[in-house]
């Protein structure tokens, strides 16, 4: 069974990861956060007594269930929305767009050239990760971010190693493109 | 450049853009863990509801272990049911007892003031009772 410390350093160790890939997924840092939650409270209350060694596998499962259960209720959340639409303000009467311009600024220190450059080619490397198509975004994620081998990606994707081995080859070459035709070469 | 070292590259970004998360953000992944944590569970039968009347087994698991300040609320909750029913079962006696003592009473007033129906002597209750106060007069 995996002490509190165990699964404290091992939620420590993923989260931001964990964080990243649902903001890939979402492509919003609040929804994104409140999946990262789920997958947490979820692991910690349904299998928080297994053992260490268990826990990636089960919370990756955990992490990509959550972000497509987020997309399920937001296609049902839109319906109602599309209907009611004309009953809703389209902007907070209340919004503080100060808190939007807070909120993405940048607190880090860092000031050299290179570190600045370093922070945009990241930047632009997520970006288009962000846009691949969700499948091909999760296994390559989860085959090269989790490492996971083929099978264990297969299985947290709920589908065959092929399928896994197609969608890794599709991502990697179009995030290849992508990368190339914005000047970056890996 | 194949596959894998592609992929590797980009996992190095990243990772550098994982770690450059601003303070907001990591300040709610850490208040998501430690919620987490909170609700951590335990051992499967320990965090099982159990009986109430295992709690006071001397082998009884800590329900509340990780629970946080609250966990002595779930116990006194588990243990409110039991001195509740023992305090029933202390009214419900007592209540029987005074009523026995007011039917005797009456019966005995009955019978003293010779008011007593015919039918009293023929009841069984009553003829037992008449036999014992004979044995207890002899």
């Amino acid at each position: 069974m995996a002490t509190r410390e165990e699964l404290s350093e091992f939620l420590a160790g993923v989260e931001r990861r964990a964080f990243k890939q649902a903001v890939f997924a979402v492509r919003d840092e609040s929804h994104a956060l409140d999946i990262v939650q789920d997958a947490m409270m979820k692991i910690a209350e349904n299998y928080g007594d297994r053992p260490a060694a268990e826990l990636p596998p089960l919370f990756t499962r955990i992490l990509q269930n959550a972000i497509h259960d987020f997309f399920r209720r937001s296609k049902v959340r839109s319906t109602w929305v599309t209907l009611f639409s004309s009953l809703t303000p389209e902007n907070e009467p209340d919004a503080d767009p100060l808190e939007t311009l807070e909120a993405s600024g940048d607190t880090r220190t860092e000031s050299t050239e290179t570190s600045y450059e370093r922070e945009q080619v990241v930047a632009i490397i997520e970006e288009e990760v962000a846009r691949l198509p969700a499948r091909q975004r999760e296994a390559f994620l989860l085959r090269y971010w989790e490492d996971l081998d083929t099978a264990e990606t297969a299985a947290a994707m709920g589908c065959s190693e092929g399928s896994v081995k197609t969608h890794c080859s599709r991502a990697t070459h179009a995030l290849a493109k992508a990368l190339r035709e914005r000047g970056i070469t890996l | 450049m194949n596959q894998d070292e592609f992929g590797f590259r980009v996992r190095q970004a990243l990772n550098d853009g994982a770690e450059r998360l601003d303070y907001r953000t990591v300040l709610r992944l850490e208040q998501a863990r430690s919620r987490a944590l909170a609700r951590q569970r335990r051992t499967g039968p320990a965090t099982v509801r159990l009986p109430a009347l295992q709690l006071a087994t001397a082998g009884a698991p800590p329900v509340d272990e990780g629970r946080g300040a609250w966990g002595w609320v779930r116990g006194a909750g588990l243990v409110a049911p039991l001195v509740a029913l023992a305090i029933g079962f202390v009214a419900i006696s007592h209540w029987q007892e005074e009523l026995e003592i007011k039917r005797l009473a009456a019966l005995d007033f009955a019978v003293l003031l010779d008011e007593g129906p015919l039918e009293a002597y023929a009841d069984r209750v009553f003829s037992v009772l008449l036999q014992d106060e004979q044995q207890a007069e002899r």
